[in-house]
């Protein structure tokens, strides 16, 4: 186990001529068995930076640490680093007894009988004890990706490295490998970074969530933290599915007014205070239908869900979607009325998208909490 | 029976009528070949010719082992060709592996010089190379003719093709669970190569097997001559010793087919299947 420190990485490709940034001036601090998720859209350098800390590219400048100790110039070998790659990669011409043994067999002077108890021990964890014998292409894509996990964690590394390991899994056996991914991680408690597209996967799997846009680090923190307090609009429009409402209105002393009729009069008007124009954000689940709204839309398309529908609409040229209970669906073309909390109101700067307020409601209610204010009220 | 049915089996007869005149347009000559290394040579031209096999054979044999000492020959050719196809593969592989897989200064250009010594024909190159072999006193010695030919351009530029379709993943992945970057090559690329390296060790073999020009310019000696040498010194001025020539060639083409047979087994279609889910 291990914490891994990140100073001031930087990552460029390509010759003096044309050179591409992949990651800039990125710091960040990686606790001892922490389950930490890279996410964002693709070219974001999530991978590369994954594959800094793996060993696997020399980094341009700054320093990678584990345990205190400078592993920057160390091979991926020397690192005690187990990866678990998208494609799977496992060896075709070996069978699954001998890939997942493969790490074993190579970094360490155990007998043949003793890896093959810990090849046992492993793949009896991972319940694929049956399929030893068999070659990788005779085996079904979970089954694959069952195998490289195994041959991942019979080391018992320092560091575990995914990158995007369930994207190529359908979408049930999935869900399926999230959870037991998670509880594999938390058994072994091995410091875990994991890289995905996919941003229901990072809320869902990860203590800590890393937020990267054009190789530059946004934001880290929790799922609620992001969710809730994103540092910038890109965060916020990245978290959440469906994604936040935005749009630019005009601040007219403490009254924001945007397209297509949107109105909206602040409690506190400190937060606009000197400026002229601001980006409003709303979250699609924050919005209420009411009678008397400050954002009108005009409904093109209501998707029924089953347990709620998703109601996309125009207000004037700025999309919007909310979610709305089951039972009601407007009819398309029709004029619906949004309302919201100010709590829940997001607001980004107009020029710099750094968050002016984000969410405010209170979180993480206990059990007690809820059914006392239940009660009273 | 439908019409379109009907053409479509007009068509598989023809197809088949096709490949049988083509079949036996190749194997008539070596049943000739065959029979003619059993009957005696006073038969060789008798008209309406010999086709069934006589008992001639272990006489034409003797004959043929008294006038060259074709065992030695057989022997000479077997390892040459054996150490040849090993040694090339192996340079040959580990030069693709090293142009499909690494990035260094001067690739390309080292590669397409290699690509294009593939242009020189064999007898621009006796010459020098006959030079050079006496300069350091190694004519008459297998490692004459299996050195200069070792590293071969075209099985370098096969291997760096086929060892491309390695995924680079998968070298990653071994390079995580802490293989050296040898260990890369023989316990990764290597055996995951081995349809390539068995079509490539066909060809290696069949070249050295049936090399004529430059073994015949660098052995004189004829305890050293190959197959092919033997063969051709019994083509006199006055006579040819048909009889023997069909012995020898009969003899010549067994090692071709056991390589064959024995590599065809690697042919297996799609050995990187399984490997990468794409």
């Amino acid at each position: 186990m291990a914490k891994i420190d990140i100073t001031n990485l930087r990552k460029t490709f390509g010759d003096d001529g044309e050179q591409i940034v992949a990651v800039d001036d990125f710091n960040l601090n990686i606790r001892d068995g922490e389950f930490l998720v890279f996410v964002g859209p693709s070219g974001c350098g999530k991978t590369t930076t994954l594959r800094c800390i793996a060993g696997l590219e020399d980094v341009t400048s700054g320093t990678i640490e584990f345990n205190g100790t400078d592993v920057t110039d160390k091979r991926a070998r020397e690192r005690d680093v187990a990866m678990v790659f998208q494609n799977y990669a496992l060896y075709p011409h070996m069978t699954v007894r001998k890939n997942i043994g493969f790490p074993l067999r190579l970094s360490t002077k155990q007998t043949s009988e003793e890896i093959d108890s810990r090849v046992q021990n492993v793949t009896e964890l991972l319940g694929i004890e049956d399929l030893l014998e068999k070659k990788p292409k005779e085996l079904s894509g979970g089954q694959q990706q069952r195998v490289a996990l195994g041959r991942a964690i019979i080391r018992d590394p320092e560091v575990f490295l995914m990158d995007e390991p369930l994207s190529n899994l359908d979408a049930k056996l999935r869900s399926t490998m999230r959870t037991e991914l998670q509880e594999l991680q938390q058994e072994l408690g091995v410091t875990t970074a994991y890289v995905t597209h996919d941003q229901t996967e990072a809320m869902a799997m990860g203590d800590r969530i890393v937020v990267l846009n054009g190789g530059v680090l946004q934001q880290v923190g929790t799922a609620s933290e992001v969710y809730r307090s994103p540092t910038n609009e890109f965060v916020a429009g990245f978290i959440g599915s469906p994604s936040i409402n935005l749009f630019t209105a005009v601040v007219d002393g403490n009254t924001l007014t945007g397209p297509g009729g949107f109105s909206y009069t602040l409690e506190d008007e400190s937060l606009v205070a000197g400026r002229d124009h601001v980006r409003v954000g709303i979250r699609p689940e924050d919005l209420t239908l009411s009678e008397s709204g400050s954002l009108p839309c005009e409904v093109t398309v209501v998707e029924q869900m089953g347990n709620e529908n998703f109601l996309y609409g125009k207000m004037d040229d700025i999309d919007i979607t909310a979610r709305i209970e089951s039972e009601i669906r407007p009819s398309e073309g029709s004029v619906v009325e949004f309302g919201f909390a100010e709590e829940d109101l997001y607001l980004f700067d107009a020029e710099t998208t750094e968050a002016l307020k984000t969410k405010t409601g209170e979180t993480d209610i206990d059990y007690d909490q809820y059914t006392q204010t239940k009660s009273v009220s | 029976m439908h019409t379109q049915d009907k053409q479509e089996a007009l068509w598989k007869f023809g197809s088949y009528i096709f490949l049988l005149v083509v079949t036996a347009l190749v194997l008539i000559p070596l049943y000739w070949m065959l029979v003619a290394a059993t009957i005696p040579q006073s038969e060789f031209f008798s008209w309406p010719p010999q086709l069934i096999p006589g008992t001639y054979f272990l006489e034409n044999f003797a004959a043929l082992q008294e006038n060259v000492d074709f065992v030695r020959s057989i022997g000479n050719s077997i390892f040459i060709a054996v150490t040849y196809t090993i040694l090339s593969l192996i340079l040959c592989s580990m030069a693709g592996f090293a142009f499909a897989k690494y990035e260094f200064r001067f690739k390309e250009p080292l590669f397409y010089f290699i690509l294009a010594t593939l242009v020189l024909p064999i007898q621009l190159l006796i010459i020098p190379l006959f030079l050079l072999m006496v300069q350091i006193g190694w004519t008459n010695s297998y490692l004459a003719v299996i050195l200069p030919w070792a590293a071969n351009p075209l099985g370098i530029f096969l291997m760096r093709q086929n060892m491309k379709a390695i995924p680079d993943s998968l070298l990653e992945s071994a390079r995580m669970d802490g293989a050296t970057e040898f260990q890369l090559y023989y316990k990764i690329a290597l055996p995951t190569m081995l349809p390539s390296l068995a079509a490539l060790a066909i060809i290696l073999f069949l070249n050295q097997w049936q090399a004529f020009l430059y073994p015949l310019v660098i052995l004189q000696d004829p305890q050293m001559f190959t197959i092919p040498l033997a063969l051709a010194d019994l083509v006199g001025q006055q006579r040819v010793a048909f009889d023997q020539i069909m012995v020898g060639t009969s003899l010549a083409v067994l090692p071709i087919f056991i390589v064959f047979l024995t590599l065809q087994q690697y042919f297996i279609k799609g050995i990187l299947s399984g490997s990468v889910k794409q």
